[in-house]
């Protein structure tokens, strides 16, 4: 009896801590979910419409000529990292970061506090505004249009259903010409296509970097209630075992001590 | 009165969406206004105060910070990157 119990009885405690706290971490991601779901779609109905429209332009002769339709290969690239606040997210930001890692030239910009810790850079996932998508695009642009990065992309998550998501590059510019358009006879461009497509270009990198970090983060709230679900799991598991060999523990140390006393009473 | 489906949208959603009669807007170009049957065309919208004409006659006014007006055949879209009413 005594250390070998003892020392069970303390880690069944620690392990229920432990359960107590996935639980309250599922409950709370759970919580979010809901909330991060409107978001993903509202900047994705957004996204789409811009997107729409920029791929429309972007496949018009005269948009030619834009400096944001210049292929120039991969030479400077800069991608945006769009991982977590926080971890406990199963393999979310592990991810995101092995994707990060198969560029080792390129020039980061995070996103969220985990990206952050390694990229450096101070944007929030969770609380990330369309003014600093905004003056962000803003950035990117004039440095993309001046020749200073040849390429944009985004590394985000993304949201396949509540049980899987996964790490993927997006390439945002240059803007490359698509196979599907609309019918663009007889619509009228004011003042005229190639300054159209410049004043749009800007929202619509913005209107993707906030699509993506919505997105990415409705990933990472349902990474973490799938990981705090399996995580919740396995301590009831692991509690349940422990449990037993306590029970076994006391009762042979009861057994021992009874057959102490027997044999002490010289019965 | 001939009404068309205006929507507006932004990345917090869509602000906007139903049946108006009248959009005035500042345009790249100057002030303009599109009423049903407008010939398709697309402009940039400049940061200005916009005017929505309802089908009953009521006008709402609310401020873009700049934007895209894409007047489609049967539809009208704002897209402004921040919109209040």
């Amino acid at each position: 009896m005594g250390v070998d119990t003892k020392k069970l009885r303390n880690r069944i405690k620690s392990v229920d801590s432990t359960l107590h706290l996935t639980t309250a971490m599922g409950l709370v991601a759970s919580s979010k979910i809901r909330k991060a779901m409107e978001a993903m779609l509202k900047s994705r109905e957004y996204a789409g419409m811009i997107e729409k429209v920029v791929q429309n332009l972007a496949n018009s002769k005269e948009c030619a000529k834009s400096p944001y339709m210049e292929q120039r290969g991969e030479g400077k690239t800069c991608i945006i990292v769009i991982a977590g606040d926080r971890g406990l997210a199963g393999g979310y930001n592990s991810n995101v970061f092995r994707l990060a890692k198969q560029y080792p030239d390129a020039e980061f910009i995070a996103v969220g506090k985990r990206a952050c810790d390694i990229f450096g850079g101070e944007y929030n996932a969770e609380y990330f505004s369309f003014e600093q998508a905004s003056a962000l695009s803003k950035k990117l642009c004039s440095e993309f249009s001046e020749g200073s990065i040849d390429r944009v992309g985004i590394i985000s998550t993304e949201y396949i259903s509540m049980m899987s998501q996964e790490a993927r590059i997006s390439w945002i510019l240059p803007l490359v010409r698509s196979e599907e358009t609309d019918d663009m006879t007889g619509i009228i461009f004011e003042p005229d296509e190639l300054s159209v497509l410049n004043t749009a270009v800007p929202l619509y990198v913005a209107g993707m970097i906030v699509a993506h970090v919505r997105e990415s983060f409705i990933s990472e709230v349902a990474a973490r209630r799938c990981a705090m679900d399996s995580a919740g799991k396995n301590a009831k598991q692991m509690i349940d075992d422990l449990q037993l060999a306590y029970n076994r523990a006391r009762q042979s140390a009861i057994t021992q001590e009874i057959t102490e006393i027997v044999a002490g009473s010289g019965m | 009165m001939n009404t068309f489906v205006l929507t507006i949208s932004s990345p917090d959603g869509n602000i906007f969406q139903g049946e108006a009669v009248k959009l005035s807007v500042r345009g790249i170009e100057g002030d303009l206004a599109v009423m049903a049957g407008h010939i398709p065309f697309i402009t940039a919208v400049k940061d200005c105060d916009c005017k929505i004409e309802l089908s009953d006659g009521t006008e709402k006014k609310g401020h873009t910070s700049g934007g895209l007006l894409n007047v489609a055949k049967d539809s009208v879209i704002l897209l402004s990157d921040c919109f209040n009413w």
